[in-house]
């Protein structure tokens, strides 16, 4: 039997400790807000100055003046509207293609069985592990020698949508998925004379919403966000990709004209933190919740 | 050693209410289930004593020492869970051992304890097993074994069995009566299963909607119930309930006669067969009673467990009740008992005698 | 009984042997066809440029004269006559242990930390998230201009009667103010996979360890990480592979400087691929090296790791 006095002596010290524990978390609570928080206030705040209030030291937490001219400078001088436009031909082509893909190649993985399944699907995995800066030498070369209708295919758009087309990492995840809808559901549909491919659309791919629409989600935010990629393939303006045209911006004016670059990224984050602010909780559940392997 | 006590203890989760002013005394030694439908409050209640979900307001006492503000891990009891809880990462032996370890019990001294509890519930052939290893019945074992080995003065016990299969569970529930015999040490055991109750129990709790119903051991409980919800709970199928008056009437379907009286068949009404399910030795009868309302306004339809098997559906019978077998509540659904309440209960003894 | 039927299902006749082993052949083929797109794209698109990149590795190329046939030369040259290739390495090697060390301790941490449900907790988890989503240009950018010597990092460290720092100004604490960066942009997504991790173990466990008298610490390392081992080693992999990569926050605010201190192995390819004197062989030779690299490190975590993973 444990001893009063070493009870007594708990009891107290439980009770004194919880508090203040209480008080310290909140605190830290706020500072981690805080430390995530202000960069963002910061960037937005900065594109809303004007050129020397943002150069001032110490630096101003609230512009004394609310200044727009950098996004002015952005929208005037840049004509984001055919940036904007690429980005979202190359997100809807590079899904469009991927549906096409993904779905019958993670049906056959998921329920069917072929000579050769495990040796192809090893292939999926390694290619979900083989990074772009790996292979982007070797595909550069390839379309740097290609032509489509009459002209260089560099100069197209397709060099940002090809390489994507197969998502190995949307094959993986929607094969998961596929491999937990029952396999009576599959046989019902086949008793009621579906076809294959009435049976892929209109029965698994219904039942995994969720997983598409995780993968739709990571797709949109890859491409949305693409740097690396998009700096490798574009010889050409024409061909630019929103990130890529904002990040010249440094080139655009004369020395680091802070509130226009803060400007264009503040823009350039508008639709992510619009979907984030409407559907945190789906993103996140579907980003950061996932099964792991 | 382990009397446990517990003075107007109050739980709400939130704003919601579920446990108001309970008082219960759990005496040393004995083996106390707490049983009830789901939601009565019983698992609550356990929790209570463990500490893992201690109570809003009110005062536990083990072995006559206010508990309430210590730590599960020093209130010297030890739990097994329903879903057994076992820690999946280590092997059985670390499982058993885990406690130990907290409490510094030196190497020499555990291995020793560890042996002696894998012997007793026949893990030794395992030990060096995980749990994903082992089947439902041995981490059930893994669990109890966990909590015998801390040598606790109280065991509590959530519904361990009814994760296994029905043989199994069987074969459990002597070897965890065997169990308390040997150990002596109290045990309160959380079921919804009153069969389990019945045959496990000194002394039965019977809790619903999170107050206490009826404490008494099972035979009392059988043939003594304190109120109509006691005696629709215990036994298979319920009691028969019908209102008398203002009051209630109620016959155990194992008591009816069909056809003849066993004794006096002070309680005679002409029937209908409704349905008929043989059960083997006994058949199990829905009798439509003439000229009688039931508890939902329209006519009694009564249960009655019979070893004859030979009424047929639709055959028309009489069944037959003794005096002594005759149970009367009153409006508020509480007992009356001749010895207490002679008046009240001859007035009813005469309502049966005149329908 | 059933009229309805009957009448509705068309006549059936019976399939001749050639249309049965037709059907059959089919049925065989079928899945074949279904891969095929996918794998087209996979040998297309990646199994054949590691290939080719292989191949490039031992030429000389500069994109417009013809290749020249190297041998080992471009290997030899990577780790003799190259030195910026061993900055670049040694510096990524800095970048990734840092990452992983940090990333991971305090992902853990912090989960524990935010895992219960309230509403401070749900807005930091949120507010943590969100830098994941955001272009890692727009990261890059905002926190090239708080680190600007008048920015506003130096500003408040100032308030605080601390010293300035000079951040991406200096070789000394470039690579640094790089790790920090990219420690700020991912912490809040490894957090929530931890969290989710931890959220998924069974109270009645901590509920037993309670009941075992088990200590705080103790229940961390004979519990908690147990249970979240598989996401830790997910963790550990992703975080290599990923801070291997690293490229665009270096090129986008030092380029590799000041000196070659921020100069990390992609962009070192990058700039022997693109830019300068195009030297295409020796940059799929460093390619070949990283991806050697990593998938040594990756059967070495596997190898090394794998007993003591706990999957479910």
């Amino acid at each position: 039997m444990v001893q009063t006095s070493v009870k007594k002596r708990h009891r107290k010290a439980y009770r004194i400790n919880r508090t203040v524990k209480k008080v310290l978390s909140i605190f830290g609570r706020c500072l981690i807000c805080l430390i995530f928080a202000f960069p963002f206030y910061w960037m937005i705040i900065t594109s809303l100055k004007t050129y020397q209030e943002s150069i001032q030291n110490p630096p101003t937490l609230w512009p004394q003046v609310f200044d727009l001219s950098g996004y002015v400078t952005v929208l005037t001088k840049m004509n984001l509207g055919m940036y904007f436009k690429n980005s979202i031909i190359i997100i809807i082509a590079v899904m469009a293609i991927q549906m096409v893909v993904m779905v019958p190649a993670s049906y056959a993985f998921a329920k069917y069985d072929f000579k050769g399944k495990k040796l192809m699907f090893a292939m999926v995995l390694v290619a979900n592990m083989t990074p772009t800066v790996i292979t982007f030498i070797p595909i550069y070369i390839m379309f740097a020698k290609m032509n489509i209708g009459g002209r260089k295919i560099l100069t197209t758009l397709w060099p940002q949508i090809l390489p994507f087309g197969a998502n190995a990492f949307g094959i993986f995840l929607l094969r998961q998925s596929f491999m937990q809808i029952p396999e009576e559901i599959i046989e019902a549909a086949r008793l009621d004379n579906t076809s294959e491919k009435g049976i892929m659309f209109k029965i698994m791919l219904p039942m995994s919403k969720a997983t598409m629409a995780t993968i739709a989600l990571f797709s949109f935010v890859a491409n949305w966000n693409a740097y690396f990629w998009p700096l490798v393939m574009c010889r050409t303006e024409e061909v630019k990709p929103i990130i890529l045209a904002i990040a010249s911006l440094k080139e655009l004016e004369v020395g680091l004209i802070w509130p226009t670059i803060m400007a264009g990224n503040t823009l350039v984050v508008l639709p992510i933190l619009i979907l984030f602010a409407i559907a945190s909780k789906k993103i996140i559940a579907s980003m950061a919740y996932r099964g792991v392997k | 050693m382990g009397e446990i006590k517990l003075e107007n203890i109050c739980k709400s989760f939130g704003t919601t209410k579920v446990i108001e002013n309970l008082n219960l005394t759990i005496k040393d030694g004995e083996f106390a289930v707490l049983v009830g439908a789901s939601g009565c409050g019983k698992t609550t209640l356990l929790r209570i004593i463990a500490g893992i979900g201690p109570a809003t307001s009110g005062n536990l006492y083990i072995d006559g020492e206010e508990v309430s503000d210590l730590p599960p891990g020093e209130r010297d009891i030890a739990m097994v869970f329903q879903n057994y809880a076992i820690y999946p990462t280590m092997t059985v032996r670390g499982n058993i051992e885990f406690g130990l370890i907290n409490n510094k019990v030196p190497k020499a001294e555990r291995t020793k304890l560890v042996e002696e509890v894998a012997e007793i519930v026949g893990l030794t052939p395992y030990l060096k097993r995980k749990p994903s290893e082992l089947s439902g019945g041995q981490r059930q074992r893994v669990a109890l074994a966990r909590a015998m080995v801390k040598k606790p003065a109280v065991f509590l016990l959530d519904e361990p069995l009814s994760n296994l299969d029905a043989k199994l569970r069987g074969a459990m529930r002597s070897e965890l009566i065997e169990l308390h015999q040997r150990l002596g040490t109290t045990f309160v055991y959380v079921t919804h299963d009153q069969t389990e109750a019945m045959s496990m129990a000194d002394t039965i709790v019977l809790l619903d909607k999170g107050a206490i119903q009826q404490i008494a051991p099972p035979s009392v409980m059988y043939h003594d119930p304190d109120n109509v919800f006691t005696a629709q709970f215990i036994g298979t199928p319920p009691m028969n309930i019908m209102p008398l008056g203002e009051k209630f009437l109620g016959y155990r379907p194992e008591r009816v006669a069909l056809d003849h009286a066993y004794g006096d068949g002070f309680y005679r009404k002409a029937g209908n067969v409704l349905t008929r399910e043989m059960l083997g030795s006994e058949t199990l009868y829905k009798v439509a009673l003439e000229n009688t309302v039931g508890s939902d306004g329209k006519q009694a339809e009564i249960m009655v467990k019979s070893a004859d098997w030979k009424f047929k559906v639709g055959q028309a019978c009489e069944v037959y009740v003794d005096k002594d077998d005759l149970y009367f509540f009153d409006s508020a659904k509480k007992r009356i008992r001749e010895k207490e309440n002679e008046t009240v209960h001859r007035e009813c003894m005469d309502m049966i005698n005149r329908t | 009984m059933n009229s309805i039927s009957v009448q509705a299902r068309k006549p059936h006749r019976k399939l001749t042997e050639e249309e049965k082993a037709k059907e059959r052949r089919k049925q065989k083929t079928r899945p074949y066809f279904m891969v095929a797109p996918a794998m087209f794209f996979l040998v297309v698109f990646t199994f054949f440029p590691i290939v080719y990149l292989i191949v490039l590795s031992f030429f000389k190329y500069n994109l417009i004269s013809k290749m020249q046939f190297l041998g080992v030369d471009n290997y030899v040259r990577l780790f003799t006559v190259e030195t910026t290739f061993g900055v670049a390495l040694r510096n990524t090697a800095i970048y990734t242990i840092s990452l992983i060390v940090l990333l991971i301790f305090l992902s853990m941490l912090l989960a524990i930390w935010l895992e219960h449900s309230s509403i401070l907790n749900a807005i930091a988890q949120r507010l943590m998230f969100l830098p994941h989503l955001c272009a890692t240009l727009t990261v890059a950018v905002v926190f090239q201009w708080l680190m600007n010597d008048e920015g506003m990092l130096n500003a408040m460290l100032r308030f605080f009667h601390l010293p300035a720092l000079r951040w991406l100004n200096s070789s000394d604490t470039a690579l640094m103010s790089i790790i920090l960066i990219s420690t700020w942009k991912s912490l809040g997504y490894y957090t929530l996979i931890m969290l989710s991790s931890l959220k998924s173990i069974p109270t009645e466990l901590y509920e037993a360890a309670a009941l075992d008298n088990t200590g705080p610490v103790r229940k961390f390392f004979k519990i908690t990480l147990p249970m979240v081992s598989p996401q830790l080693f997910f963790l550990l992999i992703t975080i290599t592979i990923g801070s291997f990569k690293v490229f665009d926050t270096v090129r986008i605010i030092t380029e590799g400087g000041p000196g070659d201190s921020t100069n990390t192995v992609v962009l070192w390819i990058y700039n022997k691929a693109f830019s300068g004197t195009i030297q295409v062989g020796l940059a799929s030779a460093a390619g070949v090296v990283l991806m050697l690299i990593m998938a040594i490190l990756t059967g070495f975590y596997f190898k090394a790791l794998n007993n003591k993973i706990y999957y479910q």
